[in-house]
């Protein structure tokens, strides 16, 4: 973010620096909702346990990380936590302050009522608006948010500022000519910008002189600051990963820290009287992050909650089936919690099916260009870097024309935007829409959302590949996916993605694997090059056999009516008795959908493609709430198991797993990425102010990025409240992810010691770890490297 | 023939006992009430449409009561009646939309009470047959209005908007009453039509002159023009419904307002004059503004007050049929606009996906208005020779969309525009154009023969066509150029200040205290 500094700048300004460094780490990233995927909304606290966490986000941001002490307390009037949750959870903790009995810690949990959060510590701004009862807060979020939206638009204003301009100059140069800080009453905050040292980190620094700033108090004092600018803060943090992924770095973060410091110090020296207060803060800000008494009662009963879910999920897991003829067919799904129901649904249609659980991505690192289309979607989990470039383009022709069209289209929208020009527009136009409003109002006419006619040619790599790369991708997948042997005849590859309209969180509804785009592309590809008869040799002389008469045919799960497409285009599906498998595939929708629709308010079983066609639905599905699990065993372990729809299953078989490597890329890949989902469903579930993105029914779409509620200014990322509950209660149960991993114990502890970043977020609570055997629970993992028997009822039982 | 009450009268009727209904259920998931509420609006919406075939047909009926100042009426022919079907249809829509989309909110049958209230005040506004049932018809949507902004009652954005917008529009109001009296005194009638004819026989006088001020005034308020049009950029804050509603049915108060006084209207120059004046300024300066606004909805808004600033233009031209078109088109656009805008974010990766957008040079710019201003030529006298010649306002009025027209063909025309997107960017303009002069044509024979004809043009008139010819031809190019001077340093302070609306919201805040902390904000 900065340059290196601690070699040549004095103590000072190497300490004021990292502070700025380490609040800038602590904001989570959120990613443009053109392609937005789950993030951890606590990435930067995971070095913490969940009690020192409340601690730091309540003094910074003024919410409470936790469920209130009613919703837990109601949970233990209700036995949702029973008894020996509350014992176990009481055990397992180690903060001093933790209750010396159960009956204590059920007493302090009934006191905490509906606990309101602690404010936060107040900014210059919050000190200002009391002292002169001016709402500077609202006067900077909306100035701010009115130069931020311009300068991260990607193209929703026809005039934008000057494109490539560093954050912090544009700013200066926009907030030198703004008046209207001024006409709210802060005079000369033109002249006092323009005097601004003209570079971030002077300007951090001459700033945080003024204010005092330095030592223990800055970090949070920093971090405070970032929180207060909502999500502009998460898209500048989510632009430095773009940049450290790349290897490269990126001080717009850093930029927005700097204004917010100008802004701030401006206040103090216009405000002279709050500056007793002030000092009152810095002071609270220096104090060291400690949890409160009522802050780890909260942690203790989270726990408890998770533990709970944990041991109905044990109970569950009763012992593996075994199922060893060679399946009719075989379906590979994504891991997302919404398959598991499906895959359910269609094992029960015919005992000659089989699925298997598989990060949607398939391994596959696409960077892909879709028909008629300039802008290349990174279709694979962020924390990866894109290795293979595709594209759809399909007939040069084609591609072309549709190009055209699309031009004409913008053409026409600026005609329809652009000064002058809209009157014409509404004059020769506007009758016409009276027909769009009433196609759109039945929901008609909008055609259907993936259908095999409708799909861009089939992706091809550019430049193609060697027929090495191509035998070597395909025996890494199928290992990780571990297929060694027993092919089905028929083996569907189905990615998945979410089908709604007239929805900003469109993306949200898709595959997180797939950079929060659907799954369609990474299946074709990569049944396109294992139908290809060059892999199948290759694979065949490296001791894969996979049979002659086996066929790859990719598809896509749609989330929000469990229809499946088949992309049966690509691919000669020769003697297969086609019309079968669409027949259980239409059988297995209903089940599915049977079970999916009575959570969904208002909905049938029959509604779900006119729901996903209504323009105004704000719960189309549920996505991924009540996600609590992560399984990766054989699916024997899991298989005819009801398992909710809450839980990521992996196919993973140990013993096939040499050396481990599946195991190390299962723990430090997809177990990473579930665990964004469901801390990300977490966060928006108990902090919606926070890290939730807001109500849906006052949603502004800002340049194509993210949405603000009403004209407030405040970007706001996360998952909307519309899309984690249901008006009457939260559709997503707060807990922790459960990881049950059937592997040795040994195997993960030497994965967990050489990936620390991993380690941590079970040794601080962030995630639980569990191994299995034969289907079993068989321990638990304790933090500092250790496993522990867990001893459960079906172990008894058996 | 025997004549009967129009049907339209009972589509307030209706939709008042369905408020009614909803109103004994105002919590979450109240039973039947959403789809009540939208069974209902269709329900309005064909009794809408059964009144204006009554009108078509010639058998419709005004409705009277009391007599006087008291006198409150309804009238029916085809402009009221129009109206009504356009704020039915809207209306319609707007609660099917709101039947899934407030699903599960805490106040969600007090919602439909007030749409369905809200709703039938328009109803009864747009069909107004005399001054006072005007006059308590736009207290009432103001009333309602504020409420349904004050659906999230703790956001202290929501509390400055509502307030505002009640302190803008209520003024309005109380601009009528006042007028109101006066047409009273003046002329001793406030039944509307009556009132035309009096005004034409007696002229206007002083009174009457003052009385025409005040509603020039109220509507521009109502309209939001230019420089109070800041209530109107700020009400978002309510769900979408509301916002649709409030831009394609409530913000046409103002024109409606105008429409119905048209003849009183048009008997002082000088209201003309500073409807030209306030509409022209209005309609560029919301134009511009928008440009620079990155939030859908906002800029959405902002295109509401540049629209509504050129339908008091056409107003204010003597344009009235057109105004009315105006509105009609205006209000279909802005009502899909608002509802599909959670769209956004895939609009705009739309934008992106084909490539660089293809730039004119100031050559091909200056041949895409030659274009475009032959094309008029064309189109128009082929009109003027089947339908009869223009005024010289319709012609200017024509000549300021046609380079709107020439923004398009410009753009076909730049160096780096494949020949195939030319040819379709060309074919298109040609459609816009005699799309737009068919619908005119259209509009004239309905409305034209209830409508004042523009009048004759003075010299003050004719200063005024020329001003706003010149006025839009400039922006217009300005525009087709942009790519070329947009980013360029000299013009940075002036996107800055245009995005702020040139502080004339701020400005207004600071006078009202809307910069004040609230409760909810400093705790």
């Amino acid at each position: 973010m900065f340059l290196d500094h601690s070699q040549i700048a004095p103590a000072r300004v190497s300490e004021v620096l990292g502070a700025a460094e380490a609040a800038a780490r602590a904001v989570p990233p959120a990613f443009p909702l053109d392609a937005t995927v789950a993030v951890n909304p606590f990435l930067g606290q995971t070095g913490e346990d969940l009690a020192a966490a409340s601690a730091r986000l309540a003094r910074v941001s003024g919410t409470r990380i936790t469920q209130s002490g009613e919703a837990y307390g109601q949970a233990i009037r209700d036995g949702r936590i029973e008894e020996c949750d509350l014992a176990a959870a009481l055990d397992a903790n180690t903060s001093p302050l933790k209750h010396t009995s159960i009956a204590a810690l059920k007493l302090a949990a009934s006191a905490l009522g509906e606990n309101p959060p602690t404010p936060a510590l107040p900014t210059v701004a919050d000190l200002a608006a009391r002292a002169s009862g001016i709402d500077w807060p609202s006067v900077i979020n909306k100035t701010f948010g009115m130069w931020a939206a311009g300068h991260f638009d990607r193209g929703q204003a026809l005039w934008s500022p000057t494109p490539g301009a560093e954050a912090f100059a544009a700013w200066r140069a926009w907030a030198s000519h703004d008046l209207t800080p001024e006409v709210a009453g802060l005079n000369g905050f033109c002249a006092h910008v323009a005097a601004a040292p003209d570079t971030t980190e002077r300007a951090i620094l001459f700033a945080s002189d003024r204010l005092g700033l330095s030592g223990e108090a800055a970090e949070t004092a920093f971090h405070r600051l970032y929180m207060s600018l909502g999500g502009w803060a998460q898209h500048a943090r989510w632009i430095l990963w773009q940049a450290e992924l790349a290897g490269e770095t990126d001080a717009t973060i850093a930029d927005l820290l700097a204004i917010r410091l100008i802004w701030e110090e401006a206040l103090l020296e216009k405000f002279p009287e709050i500056t007793e207060e002030w000092t009152d803060t810095l002071a609270g800000h220096a104090a060291p992050v400690e949890p409160t008494q009522d802050q780890v009662t909260l942690a203790i009963l989270q726990d408890a909650a998770d533990r709970a879910h944990q041991r109905r999920l044990t109970a569950a897991l009763d012992g593996s089936d075994t199922l060893e003829r060679r399946p009719e067919l075989q379906a590979a799904f994504c891991i997302d919690v919404r398959s598991e129901v499906f895959r359910r649904a269609l094992e029960s249609v015919d005992s000659g099916i089989e699925t298997i659980g598989f990060a949607g991505f398939f391994g596959l690192p696409i960077a892909h260009r879709p028909h008629g289309s300039d802008l290349v979607q990174n279709r694979l989990p962020v924390l990866l870097n894109a290795g293979l470039e595709t594209t759809s383009e399909g007939d040069p022709q084609a591609d072309q024309d549709n190009r055209i069209r699309a031009r004409t289209a913008r053409a026409f929208g600026r005609f329809k935007q652009a000064a002058v020009s809209s009157f014409a527009f509404v004059e020769s136009m506007g009758p016409f829409y009276a027909v769009s409003l009433v196609k759109d109002a039945l929901g008609i006419g909008k055609g259907k959302a993936w259908s095999a006619e409708s799909a861009d040619p089939m992706p091809e790599v550019i430049g193609g590949l060697s027929s090495k790369m191509k035998v070597d991708t395909a025996q890494t997948v199928l290992g990780a996916m571990s297929m060694r042997a027993n092919f089905g005849k028929v083996v569907l590859l189905l990615g998945h993605g979410g089908n709604v309209t007239n929805n900003p969180h469109e993306s949200a509804y898709h595959c997180g694997a797939c950079g929060g785009h659907a799954g369609d592309v990474s299946a074709r590809v990569l049944a396109g090059m294992l139908n290809d008869p060059e892999t199948r040799v290759g694979l065949s002389e490296r001791g894969t056999h996979v049979p002659e008469d086996t066929v790859f045919i990719a598809g896509l799960h749609d989330t929000t009516t469990d229809a499946i497409t088949l992309y049966e285009q690509d691919v000669d599906t020769g003697e297969h008795d086609m019309h079968m498998i669409h027949n259980w595939l239409e059988e297995a929708k209903w089940i599915a959908r049977a079970e999916r629709a009575p959570r969904l308010p208002g909905a049938k079983w029959q509604s779900l493609d006119a729901r996903a066609a209504n323009w105004a639905e704000t719960r189309p599905e549920w996505g991924l709430a009540g996600c609590g699990a992560f399984i990766a065993a054989p699916r024997a372990a899991t298989a005819g198991k009801d398992l909710g729809g809450r839980a990521f299953l992996h196919s993973y078989d140990w013993q096939g797993d040499e050396g481990f490597g599946v195991l190390e890329l299962i723990l430090t890949a997809p177990v990473v990425v579930a665990s964004w989902i469901s801390l990300q469903y977490f966060g928006s579930s108990v902090a919606p102010d926070v890290f939730g993105g807001g109500n849906k029914l006052i949603h502004n779409v800002v340049g194509g990025v993210g949405v603000i509620e009403g004209n407030s200014g405040r970007l706001r990322a996360g998952l909307p409240w519309q899309g984690v509950h249901d008006g009457e209660q939260l559709m997503h149960e707060p807990l922790r992810l459960s990881v049950m991993i059937e592997a040795p114990r040994e195997a993960i502890l030497e994965v967990l010691e050489n990936h620390p970043n991993v380690c941590e977020l079970f040794d601080n609570g962030w995630l639980h770890l569990f191994t299995l055997k034969d289907g079993r629970v068989d321990a638990r993992y304790r933090p500092g490297l250790n496993f522990e028997d867990e001893i459960t009822e079906a172990a008894l039982a058996a | 023939m025997i004549t009967v009450l129009s049907l339209s009268f009972l589509a307030p009727v209706v939709l008042l006992l369905a408020a009614v209904v909803a109103s004994l259920r105002p919590g979450r998931r109240p039973g039947l009430t959403p789809r009540l509420s939208e069974g209902t609006a269709l329900f309005a919406l064909a009794l809408t449409v059964g009144g204006l075939l009554q009108v078509v047909v010639g058998t419709a009926d005004d409705l009277a009561f009391l007599s006087g100042p008291a006198l409150l009426s309804l009238r029916a022919d085809l402009v009221s009646s129009t109206m009504a079907v356009l704020i039915g249809f809207i209306g319609w829509i707007v609660m099917r939309y709101s039947r899934t989309y407030l699903d599960g909110e805490a106040r969600e049958g007090a919602f439909h009470a007030l749409m369905l209230t809200t709703l039938a005040s328009v109803l009864v506004f747009a069909q107004a047959g005399s001054f006072t049932t005007l006059v308590l018809a736009t207290l009432a949507v103001g009333l309602t209005l504020k409420r349904l902004l004050l659906f999230y009652p703790d956001r202290a954005e929501a509390q400055r908007a509502a307030t505002k917008f009640a302190l803008v529009w209520h003024a309005g109001d109380a601009l009528l009453i006042v007028a109101m009296a006066l047409v009273f005194a003046k002329f001793g009638v406030l039944d509307l039509r009556e009132l035309a004819i009096s005004a034409s026989d007696q002229g206007l006088g002083v009174m009457g002159t003052a009385a025409v001020a005040l509603i020039v005034i109220a509507a521009a308020l109502k309209t939001a023009s230019f420089p109070l049009h800041g209530w109107l950029t700020e009400v978002m804050e309510a769900p979408t419904p509301v916002s649709a509603l409030l831009h394609a049915g409530i913000i046409n108060s103002g024109g409606v307002l105008l429409i119905a006084n048209a003849n009183l209207v048009q008997q002082s120059p000088g209201a003309m004059a500073v409807l030209v004046v306030i509409g022209g300024l209005t309609a560029l300066f919301g134009a511009a503004v928008m440009l620079t606004q990155s939030a859908v909805k906002t800029s959405l808004a902002w295109s509401t007050v540049s629209q509504m600033g050129f339908m008091i233009l056409q107003c204010g031209l003597g344009l009235w049929t057109l105004a009315l078109l105006h509105i009609v088109a205006h209000s279909l656009y802005k009502a899909h606009a608002f509802l599909s805008s959670g769209g956004a974010v895939e609009e705009v990766a739309k934008v992106r996906r084909p490539g660089p957008v293809a730039t004119a040079s100031v050559r091909k710019v200056l041949n895409s208005f030659a274009l475009a201003i032959a094309l008029y030529a064309g189109i128009a006298a082929l009109f003027t020779l089947g339908f009869g010649s223009k005024t010289p306002q319709a012609l200017a009025l024509g000549t300021i969309l046609i380079f709107g027209v020439a923004y398009m063909v410009a753009q076909g025309l730049a160096d780096l525009a494949p020949r195939k997107l030319t040819r379709r960017l060309v074919a298109s303009s040609a459609v816009a154009a005699i799309a737009y002069f068919s619908f005119q044509v259209a509009a004239q024979a309905i409305w034209g023969p209830l409508l004042p004809a523009a009048p004759t043009p003075g010299p003050l008139e004719w200063a005024l066509i020329v001003i706003a010819v010149i006025s839009f031809g400039m922006v217009a190019f300005a525009q087709a150029l942009f790519p070329l001077w947009a980013h360029h340093p000299s013009t940075a302070g002036l996107r800055v200040h245009l995005a702020n609306g040139l502080y004339l919201n701020a400005l207004l805040d600071r006078a009202i205290g809307g910069f004040a902390a609230t409760k909810s904000t400093t705790q």
